[in-house]
């Protein structure tokens, strides 16, 4: 009977749920909203699209985990907030370092009473950062037991050090007392770099997020587990992190803070100089940063008010009419939208060494270059980037250094002429319309590609590009990590990548075309004698007309041999709430809330 | 736990049946409204796909007839074809070019460019190649081409409106929509019979035979049921590599077998023990034909409702396969493929491909779900109960 | 019966080795290289040939099954290949969310199932059930994929009853704001398929003799629903409901990505697209492991309840 009476009720008991779960629902909104008046003032609110991995400099690679740490630690050199083209700025150094020898040697003089974030490691006591808190965390990014995914930009550059990992090799210890010839701390404050060849880029690789400097302390501490316990010099500190969810940061007391003062770099800059100028930063106390796969998702959240910024994504049509003008709606509520070109590129390459589009006979090149102009950029950015992106005209994208505005790419949109080369180079067009190799064996292109819906809507454009030059093409749909396998063992056709710049100089995208790369980066395989040669000069030059020059006969280089398919560069829109200030798009710093500021007039 | 169900209902099902059984299953069916309701709109469904297949409906649905995201209108066939809209790729163009042009036209800087020389030869002449350091090996060949006839492909006259709206190509959403039907449709059916083939052939051995054979093939069957399904997904899906709707249907039909094994198990463990199968058995019919001509037909009323039940499940999983990535190739259409390409547009009131695929699945399968109903019903006379 | 719970027990093994010889046959084959991924945009051989030495993927495939079972047995399965953290955390402030979607779910969904049966079984045959039930039918019949999408738009968004997506820290929060909308979609998913079981419950239990002697005794035919018949029809209700939650726990994915919930579902589709092999081992294994006991729970109960079940 007891049964009964339990289940007898059961008709009226989701009713009583309901009213029980309505008077919560109304009760911790309630509650909810009490305590956010207690809680730190100026809150930032911002998702990220894909999940971190976690807070070790040298041990992530990925955009999002890289972001936070660019808040939490700090290099010796960084980037001027405003100036365009980005100029490098000094951090925890006091000056630009020293160049010496002939792009050899660099010597940076640390400030002094920088102190790291409190921790339990340290004893209790401060910590101030010294230069050899640098040469231990240069030295980390080639152990082994890190296996850091930044040990390129560093291999075989700094003397000695490639000496130590190689002896890790034989002893299995990386012993970090070693004496490094070319990493040292002169005294507490000067740290020396020597390079085994001139580079004029190292002062970006001292700029890089993965070379921020660590306390050796902590590290050991923590041993395997580093990645959850980030404690470093800068504005800010993990407060709490539920991994692949939500991270939050909060103001680090300790931090020495800094005042806003920039120069105006570009028009727009003088708004930001006159509301900002000689604020005592940070003045954000705390950002909440949600992990937001769908992009359905984040979007609605920014409309329903529960971010401050967003990106704009597939919904650029919403915001901005066909003039590219914000609609009235959004200008009403005082939304503001920052354009910014990434310093990055999308390109499909080809692999060179694949029987069917490799190689560099004429006929070879007439197919790729075909291929190449059959493929319609302008659609790609009109219908799947909703019109958020340039085309890329060199493999230098616009903003980086090297990059020339007046190039002419020479493999333009033409799909009638792609026919015609076709035909003239002997690709016939079989009965059922697709055209075979010369020598009468099929002609099957094998293009590598992703499993996202937007994988599929470029692979639709590709089909339909192919199908008016009547080639015939495929979709091998694959996990990112076995393309990238594959490719890397040159056993990819074509696939589509994407390079976002780690510092911006076009030496680091041209370098993905250069045929000692291959294995490494240069994931077509291309090795073209007359382009390594135009390579390897640009590679001894400082930034220079010279050294353009070489970038431009590279481009020419490449268009010729059609190695790539050049893609595009984005354009992200950033959406900002009106009481969010001084904000501008940086093109390498992505952790910019330091700078920021909220009007408490206007916030929600 | 749905297994269990069936077994209950054909427990009491009179293992000996006539001819008539079948003919009275029908005769109860036809008093269902609802069931021959559904069986004529699952029937209309099936006449569809027939003509999508043979080609004689949405034979179309590639082409991009309309202007990108082309709204819906009924009447949308009366309105005349206009010329590509303008705000598209063309224009696009002609400013990408603009902006070179003022970029060209700047006031003299007063910086010395040291590459103005070569950047001239570099921009004005494609035709003078050979003076470039870079050799251009199809230089020849292209200006005999005619490199210089920037015309593009003539532009074709696209439909402002459709009727049940465009894509963002421009492909007709009601066209979509039917050939997306034939995928959807042929993907549940065939996974769910290769799903049921290989249960009932597996549950049948097992069942019969018991013993080792039961040992071993209930340990499969319990391997494939602990493990996650939507990880046994990921993993055939990887397995198998290539895309199109043979995979699809490979995916559902080789992780879906179970729940048919361990009906199909349990009624040939029941039926092992009746007379009729040992009276076979002492006649020394073979082991092949107990199985499968003397017990199947007595099972075949369970297995064609799971049948039914498994094809229902598997159009609505399709449609998470696509989310994951693993839907139909690029040159297919389907209605999770269609539904995952209208995720973000409803936002932007783009409601039509998502309100086309949804409702055309949602139709058919509430149909085939009250159909399948109505046949159990018919076939399992014991469930019907007077008031 | 403690025979048979040992011998059950025993079972278990068999079907263990093979959930681990079909997961590291699948994983190992078409689970992507792991190094690939932690070796970042430009690796070289050298780095990648360490990465996988210290994963241990270089090693021969009875020694890495070895360790598997080892992990399997000491229920320490390392930490997880992308992001270090020990697997053991990262299930744990997994699961919490996930329950917290599910329980309240798989709670209202039964307890609402169980209702509507009852209703229906008492107007068997008649306008108000196949109403009822093709309401259901029409319910169950469209795509979660397209509920999820319109219900966040229109729910939420639109008319703001709901937050668009979120998770929170404290359980009454996110019961009260985050898990409302997820939970209203489940039901009308589920509700459908299991008042179509539920039903069938209850249908075979009117049918039972007991019911005629009740009916001859004269009680109501409300009453015979209500008490005979639910108590008995309670019995594969319980089991079938023990037997979803394992399924369930996994199978939320959908709902987890699009409303931000850091959950089991999200995570398994996270380590997968990041061959983290440590992180979808053990949510198989204790899936696999869950699935056993519920299996076996259920066999018992009904063991149990009905003396006449054969225990075999």
């Amino acid at each position: 009977m007891r049964l009964v009476r339990l289940t007898g009720s059961a008709v009226w008991y989701p009713v009583l749920w309901a009213i029980l779960w309505g008077a919560l629902s109304c009760f911790s909104n309630a509650a909810l909203s009490q305590p956010a008046k207690t809680e730190p003032r100026k809150t930032i609110r911002l998702a990220f699209p894909a999940a971190e991995t976690g807070f070790d400099p040298p041990r992530v690679s990925d955009y999002y985990s890289n972001t936070v740490n660019e808040a939490i630690f700090e290099r010796l050199l960084t980037y001027d907030y405003l100036a365009r083209p980005a100029r490098l700025a000094p951090m925890t150094a006091e000056t630009l370092p020293e160049v010496t020898d002939g792009g050899k040697t660099y010597t940076f003089k640390i400030r002094s009473g920088i102190q790291f974030h409190p921790e339990p490691a340290f004893g209790g006591k401060p910590r101030e950062l010294t230069a050899a808190d640098y040469v231990y965390s240069f030295k980390r990014i080639l152990d082994p037991k890190v296996r850091s995914p930044w040990a390129f930009m560093i291999e075989g550059k700094i003397i000695g050090l490639d000496a130590l990992a190689a002896t890790e090799k034989q002893t299995g210890k990386y012993d970090y007392d070693t004496d490094v010839e070319g990493l040292r701390a002169l005294d507490r404050y000067t740290l020396q770099i020597r390079l085994l060849e001139p580079d004029y880029n190292f002062n970006y690789i001292a700029a890089h997020t993965p070379f921020s400097a660590v306390a050796r302390e902590v590290v050991e501490k923590y041993g395997n587990d580093t990645m959850a316990h980030p404690v470093g010099t800068g504005p800010y500190v993990l407060k709490q992190w539920t991994r692949g969810a939500r991270i939050v940061l909060e103001k680090n007391p300790e931090y020495r803070g800094m005042a806003w003062d920039f120069a105006v770099s570009e028009d727009v800059d003088a708004e930001l100089v006159r509301i900002m100028q000689g604020k005592r930063l940070p003045l954000i106390d705390r950002v909440e940063i949600s992990i937001i796969e769908e992009e359905q998702s984040s979007w609605l959240a920014f409309k329903r008010n529960e971010l401050d910024f967003s990106g704009v994504g597939s919904f650029r049509s919403e915001v901005f009419d066909e003039k590219g003008e914000m609609r009235p709606a959004w200008r009403e509520q005082g939304v503001k939208a920052i354009r910014a070109i990434d310093p990055e590129l999308t390109y499909t390459f080809f692999n060179f060494r694949d029987p069917t589009v490799g190689g560099f006979e004429k006929e070879k090149l007439a197919l790729r270059r075909a291929i190449i102009m059959a493929y319609n950029r302008e659609e790609e950015i009109e219908v799947i980037r909703k019109g958020q992106a340039v085309l890329a005209t060199m493999p230098i994208p616009v903003g980086v250094v090297g990059h020339d505005p007046r190039y002419k790419p020479l493999n333009t949109y033409n799909p009638a002429l792609a026919n015609k080369l076709l035909d003239s180079f002997g690709f016939k067009r079989g009965k059922n319309g697709f055209r075979t190799m010369p020598d009468g064996s099929p002609l099957l292109l094998k293009y590598a590609t992703g499993t996202t819906s937007l994988d599929r809507q470029f692979n639709e454009l590709w089909k339909k590009a192919m199908d008016v030059i009547g080639v015939r093409i495929e979709f091998q749909p694959g996990k990112f990590s076995d393309n990238l396998k594959a490719a890397k063992a040159c056993q990819l056709q074509m696939w589509g990548s994407a390079w976002i710049a780690d510092y911006p100089d076009g030496d680091n995208f041209v370098q993905l075309l250069y045929g000692p790369n291959t294995g490494q980066s240069n994931n077509g395989c291309y090795e073209s004698k007359a382009f390594d040669a135009l390579y390897e000069a640009s590679r001894k030059l400082p930034d220079s007309p010279e050294r353009n020059h070489l970038f431009l006969e590279m481009t020419r280089q490449m268009e010729v041999d059609g190695a790539w398919v050049l893609g595009v560069s984005r354009e992200r829109n950033t959406l900002i709430r009106p009481w969010v200030l001084g904000y501008k798009k940086h093109p390498v710093m992505n952790a910019t809330w330091i700078y920021l500021d909220i009007d408490p007039a206007k916030a929600p | 736990m749905a297994e269990r169900l069936h077994s209950f209902e054909a427990a009491a099902v009179p293992e000996k049946r006539g001819g008539g059984f079948w003919s009275l299953a029908w005769q109860r069916f036809r008093d269902d409204r609802i069931g021959v309701s559904s069986l004529v709109i699952v029937a209309a469904f099936f006449i569809m796909v027939l003509l999508s297949a043979l080609g004689v409906i949405a034979g179309n649905w590639n082409k991009e007839v309309g202007i990108h995201d082309a709204p819906p209108d009924l009447w949308g066939l009366l309105t005349p074809a206009v010329p590509e809209a303008v705000g598209n790729a063309a224009q696009r163009a002609a400013q990408t070019m603009e902006k070179t042009q003022s970029m060209e036209a700047l006031p003299p800087s007063t910086v010395v460019d040291p590459l103005a020389e070569t950047l001239v030869r570099l921009r004005g002449e494609d035709d003078a190649l050979p003076e470039n350091r870079i050799m251009d090996p199809l230089a020849e060949t292209l200006r005999s081409l005619g490199a210089d006839d920037k015309t593009l492909t003539v532009e074709k006259e696209k439909r402002a409106s459709l009727p049940f709206g465009g894509d963002r190509w421009g492909r007709d959403v009601l066209e979509k929509t039917v050939k997306g039907s034939q995928t959807s449709i042929i993907v549940g059916l065939s996974a769910a019979l290769l799903a049921t083939l290989l249960g009932t052939l597996l549950g049948a051995l097992a069942g019969y035979y018991g013993g080792r054979a039961d040992d071993v093939l209930n340990w499969v069957y319990n391997v494939f049921s602990a493990i996650p399904y939507l990880l046994l997904i990921l993993a055939v899906a990887a397995v198998l590599q290539q895309r199109g709707v043979m995979t699809v249907i490979l995916i559902l039909g080789l992780t879906g077998w179970t729940g048919v094994f361990r009906l199909i198990r349990a009624e040939y463990i029941k039926h092992r023990g009746r007379e009729y199968v040992q009276a076979a058995h002492a006649f020394g019919v073979p082991d092949r034909r107990i199985l499968f001509s003397h017990i199947l037909p007595n099972v075949s009323h369970v297995v064609l409702v799971k049948v039914s039940l498994l094809a229902v499940g598997f159009i609505k999983a399709e449609v998470i396969l696509s989310f994951l990535g693993f839907g139909v190739a690029v040159d297919e259409v389907s209605w999770g493929s269609m539904l995952n390409d209208a995720q973000r547009e409803l936002i932007l009131g783009k409601w039509w491909e998502l309100a086309a695929a949804g409702g055309a699945m949602a139709l058919l399968v509430t149909a085939f779900s009250l159909l399948t109903d109505a046949m159990r019903d018919a076939l399992d006379p014991k469930i019907r109960v007077a008031p | 019966m403690t025979a048979y719970i040992v011998r059950r027990l025993l079972q278990m093994i068999p079907t263990m080795l093979g959930v681990v010889l079909l997961l590291f046959v699948l994983f190992n084959w078409v689970g992507g290289d792991p190094a690939y991924i932690l070796a970042g945009k430009i690796s070289s051989e050298a780095q990648i040939a360490n990465i996988r030495h210290q994963l241990g993927v270089d090693r021969p495939a009875y020694v890495q099954i070895g360790i598997f079972l080892k992990q399997i047995v000491t229920a320490d399965f390392g930490a997880s290949w992308s992001t270090n953290e020990p697997v053991s955390d990262i299930l744990k402030t997994r699961l919490g969310p996930s329950l917290t979607v599910l329980v309240p779910l798989l709670v209202l969904g039964t307890l609402l199932a169980i209702a509507l049966s009852l209703v229906v079984a008492r107007f068997r045959r008649t306008l108000t059930d196949r109403m009822v039930m093709v309401a259901c039918t029409v319910g169950m019949s469209i795509s979660i994929l397209v509920y999820i999408i319109v219900f966040q738009y229109v729910f939420a968004f639109r008319l703001g009853w709901f937050p668009v997506q979120g998770w929170g820290d404290s359980l009454w929060t996110n019961l009260a704001t985050y898990a409302a909308l997820p939970i209203l979609i489940g039901l009308c998913v589920g509700l459908a398929p299991d008042l179509r079981l539920f039903r069938s419950f209850m249908l075979d239990e009117i049918e039972q003799d007991y019911v005629r002697t009740a009916r001859a005794k004269g009680l109501s035919e409300t009453r015979i629903l209500w008490v005979h018949v639910l108590r008995n029809a309670s019995i594969p209700i319980v089991t079938y409901v023990m037997a979803a939650l394992p399924g369930l726990l996994v199978g939320a994915f959908l709902i987890e990505r699009f409303f931000s919930i850091p959950g089991i579902g999200r995570e398994v589709l996270l380590a997968v697209e990041r061959s983290d092999f440590p992180v979808i081992k053990a949510i198989t294994v204790y899936v696999a492991v869950a699935t056993m006991f519920a299996n076996l729970a259920a066999d018992l109960i009904y063991k149990a309840v009905d003396p006449r079940v054969e225990l075999k």
